[in-house]
């Protein structure tokens, strides 16, 4: 019972209605931490690892940024190089006519197939001779004045430099020309620009821009692979702050996040103007094969999900199915349905279990069967000790009430009917007769010809055995009273030791009890004729049936006992006897100790004056008619009242 | 060969110039020239005939000093073309290719003074000078950096002095001279770095010869 309480006081996190959702929820718990496991780790893996390709892919797409500008450069110079050895231009250098010489740079930049944009003269006094991006100026100065001392003081007198012209990033290189003593620095350069960005991103396959920025904002994209839209994106996120040089950023497009590397390729000494070269590449693009991967892996997870559950189902179906089926053969048979079998075809634990609860039902029908024909041979307690205490022959010694019971005038009543007829009649009688019994906790012993013999307080003792056996005893004779005028019931009431047990054979055995009690208790019945009352029931009784009010009709030795016992007429319950019959009650035992002193005048007096108010006359002139006997016979001095019995 | 002249009257010098670079180093190939008034000029103007050979893809010699008005020959003795070309402004002209013997009395005569560079339009490397004179005053230091003038002028004169890497266009000294005593005169010149074009790799082998 405790166990039970604590049960339902203590708090219950998982309250499964069901083995399937048990079986369910184990599996999630199982499944699902492996599964986030595992997904964490590989998509950290696969996110790290293209964070790497990313960066390596922008690392090399700067360095193949510069490496186109390099090759272009060297192209550029080459280009400039042979300028100097050819001849009509130094002709026409040394013509010393700027229009023919602009031409001549003219012809070169067509010829150049795009690796040279523009071209710019100067002597060695930095006069400008020609420029063909028509800067204006006269003399070289800023940026491009520092090429040329750069280019001056190296071994080869070349320089090479990134420049703004015209707020464009080109890459300039700057060679002399001899004629055949050094008379001028030749300036060519390239335009960093769609072509050229183009051009890297062909390489790359990475996006590639050029943007120019002014006082720490950008401020224009020069050139670039991005789409329109884009561009604005670009120029409004991108971060051109020192700290930002050759570090990654992130950039998020409307659709798209691009990592971004940034390089520098132009500081204008001057003004705040800066011209960055841009790498970037889609993050979402390179993670392509992540997301494919993380996508098919929740497909796996999927999958392996949905058959864990049909199997966890089928499983549970597997054991549930058999597991109801025999919860309910076994509420059948708990109900009573013997004849229930659970189907379970299984050869495993459940399938031994359902074999169990068969044999267990197929045991407890037999049991029934037995208890019910019990039942009917024996009485329903007795049929009970039998079955639930081992049967053993020998028994044991305890107190009990014993009722005998005899029906008066069934002889009489039985003349003129067919033995059937009788033999129904009598069942009749000792079925109202068992009734009552069993009604009052007694169990009907064994039935004699028309008498029954019954038992209180064995096999099961009871507290009020006495008094059930006297109310059973006044209904049996009301009952026969009741059933028929020319029927009578004479009962006869012991109560004491007896001896209880399974009398017998081994192999037939019959619960009795057996002992002086019993055959003091058939002696009272039969002496109900005598003193023509309908009961007797002895001291021992009447004493433990206190609540009754007795008559004592008298004291007796009965054939075969030394010792002589009183006997008493059971009247009723007391609070149903009349005043009247008391009084009755009274008279007679006040005639009755006359009788006992011998003082037989008065006793004559008194039992003659009962027998004129009194129902029962012929009882008083039993004591009548003994006095009689004595007054010619006189019992000796030492006599004090027994009558004895000297046939059975 | 104004040299061999100035060697031969030998009692005659009175002019001996030393010329250094800025390190003390004798320099070679430096030109001095006494420059003279017109009327004093005309008594030094004999033309001469000099001539500038190609030899293993250079000029011989480097520097060469001619008078106003002399005549210069530029034989080949490579087994290869070349294109001798002048776009100087004393005098631009332009010798297209030819071989060895092709061009030995072909002679370009240079009437004006100044410094003409010559190269050659195949070997860009190839690079000699003609200093024209306004006189034969002029002379050329030989490897010990000495350069010797040999006249009969005495009285205050204005020396100049040039180089190919000279960093000064224009370096002019005072000298005095007597007929019979030797002027001496020490003179550092402080030169540039020559930035030339480099000899094109495998061109002195014998692949073209």
């Amino acid at each position: 019972m405790s166990a039970i309480s604590e049960e339902e006081v203590r708090p219950r996190l998982f309250a499964f209605r069901s083995f399937r959702s048990r079986l369910i929820v184990f599996l999630l718990l199982l499944l699902l931490p492996a599964f986030a496991g595992i997904f964490y780790y590989v998509n950290r893996n696969n996110t790290d690892y293209t964070e790497e390709t990313i960066n390596t892919y922008l690392e090399l797409g700067a360095d193949v940024f510069d490496f186109v500008r390099e090759q272009q450069a060297y192209t550029l110079q080459a280009i400039i190089n042979s300028l100097t050895w050819d001849f009509g231009f130094r002709t026409a250098y040394a013509a010393n006519d700027p229009a023919t010489l602009f031409d001549a740079a003219l012809n070169v930049l067509d010829r150049s197939l795009g690796s040279a944009d523009m071209l710019l003269i100067a002597d060695l006094d930095n006069q400008v001779i020609i420029d063909t991006e028509l800067q204006g100026a006269e003399r070289l100065q800023g940026t491009w004045l520092a090429l040329i001392e750069r280019a001056d003081q190296s071994e080869d007198g070349s320089a090479e430099m990134i420049a703004s012209i015209a707020a464009r990033p080109f890459q300039l290189i700057a060679l002399p020309l001899y004629l055949p003593r050094q008379v001028a620095w030749i300036v060519g350069g390239f335009a960093l620009d769609q072509e050229f960005v183009d051009q890297v991103a062909e390489t790359t396959v990475s996006d590639v821009s050029i943007v120019a920025s002014e006082a720490g904002r950008v401020s224009e994209v020069i050139a670039s692979t991005l789409s329109a839209s884009n561009q604005v994106a670009l120029s409004a996120q991108l971060n051109v702050g020192a700290s930002a040089i050759n570090t990654l950023q992130l950039i998020r497009y409307a659709d798209e996040e691009f990592t971004t590397l940034l390089r520098s390729l132009y500081e204008d000494p001057g003004s705040s103007l800066q011209v960055f070269a841009v790498i970037q590449r889609s993050y979402d693009e390179n993670n392509e094969n992540v997301v494919q991967f993380r996508n098919l892996l929740i497909e796996f997870y999927g999958i392996i999900l949905v058959l864990s559950l049909v199997a966890v189902i089928f499983l549970a179906r597997s054991i549930t199915n058999p597991v109801s089926r025999l919860a309910h053969a076994v509420k059948r048979i708990e109900d009573g349905d013997y004849a229930m079998r659970a189907q379970v075809q299984s050869r495993d634990e459940l399938g031994a279990l359902a074999e169990s609860v068969n044999s267990m039902a197929k045991g407890l029908a037999e049991k029934e069967k037995v208890r019910d024909l019990l039942g009917k041979v024996v009485s329903q307690q007795i049929a009970e000790e039998l079955l639930n205490n081992p049967v053993e022959l020998g028994g044991e010694e305890r107190t009990a009430t014993i009722l005998f019971s005899d029906i008066r005038g069934f002889t009489s009543y039985c003349e003129g009917k067919s033995p059937q007829k009788v033999l129904e009649e009598l069942n009749k009688v000792l079925s109202r007769i068992s009734d009552i019994i069993e009604a009052h906790q007694g169990v009907v012993d064994k039935y004699q010809g028309d008498a029954v013999m019954a038992l209180f307080g064995a096999p099961v003792a009871g507290e009020r055995d006495t008094d059930n056996a006297m109310a059973a005893a006044l209904e049996i004779i009301a009952a026969l009273d009741a059933m028929d005028s020319q029927l009578a019931a004479c009962v006869g009431v012991n109560t004491g030791l007896v001896v209880a047990g399974n009398l017998g054979s081994a192999n037939r055995l019959n619960y009795s009890v057996i002992g002086d009690t019993v055959n003091l208790a058939a002696r009272l019945e039969s002496l109900t004729r005598y003193y023509n009352v309908n009961n007797i029931v002895s001291e021992a009784s009447m004493q433990a049936a206190p609540d009754y009010v007795y008559r004592e009709l008298d004291e007796v030795q009965v054939a075969g006992k030394s010792e002589s016992v009183k006997i008493f007429e059971l009247i009723g319950q007391r609070s149903r006897v009349s005043q009247s019959m008391l009084d009755e009650i009274t008279a007679f035992e006040s005639a009755l100790h006359k009788y006992r002193q011998q003082r037989w005048e008065e006793a004559r007096q008194e039992f003659t004056a009962l027998g004129s108010t009194c129902e029962n006359k012929s009882l008083v002139q039993v004591f009548l008619d003994r006095m009689k006997d004595f007054e010619s016979d006189p019992p000796d001095a030492q006599w004090c009242g027994v009558f004895s019995f000297g046939k059975k | 060969m104004p040299m061999m002249l100035v060697s031969l009257i030998s009692h005659a010098q009175n002019l001996e110039v030393t010329i250094t670079d800025q390190e003390g180093m004798p320099l070679e190939n430096a030109v001095i020239e006494l420059l003279l008034d017109e009327g004093e000029r005309t008594s030094y103007m004999q033309p001469t005939n000099s001539s500038i050979d190609q030899l293993d893809k250079e000029f011989v010699p480097t520097v060469t000093v001619i008078s106003a008005g002399s005549d210069v020959s530029f034989p080949n003795s490579d087994d290869i073309l070349h294109h001798v070309y002048s776009f100087s402004q004393p005098k631009t002209f332009n010798i297209p290719l030819y071989g060895r013997g092709e061009n030995d009395d072909y002679h370009e005569n240079f009437p004006s003074a100044g410094v003409v560079e010559i190269g050659c339009n195949i070997h860009d490397w190839m690079l000699a000078y003609i200093y024209v004179a306004e006189s034969e005053l002029a002379s050329l230091s030989d490897t010990e950096g000495v350069a010797i003038l040999s006249s009969t002028l005495s009285g205050d004169y204005q020396l100049r002095v040039w180089h190919p890497q000279a960093s000064e266009e224009e370096l002019v000294y005072p000298v005095s001279l007597s007929p019979d005593q030797t002027t001496t005169l020490a003179i550092s010149l402080e030169l540039q770095r020559d930035r030339r074009v480099r000899r094109a790799p495998g061109s002195s082998g014998r692949r073209y010869r």
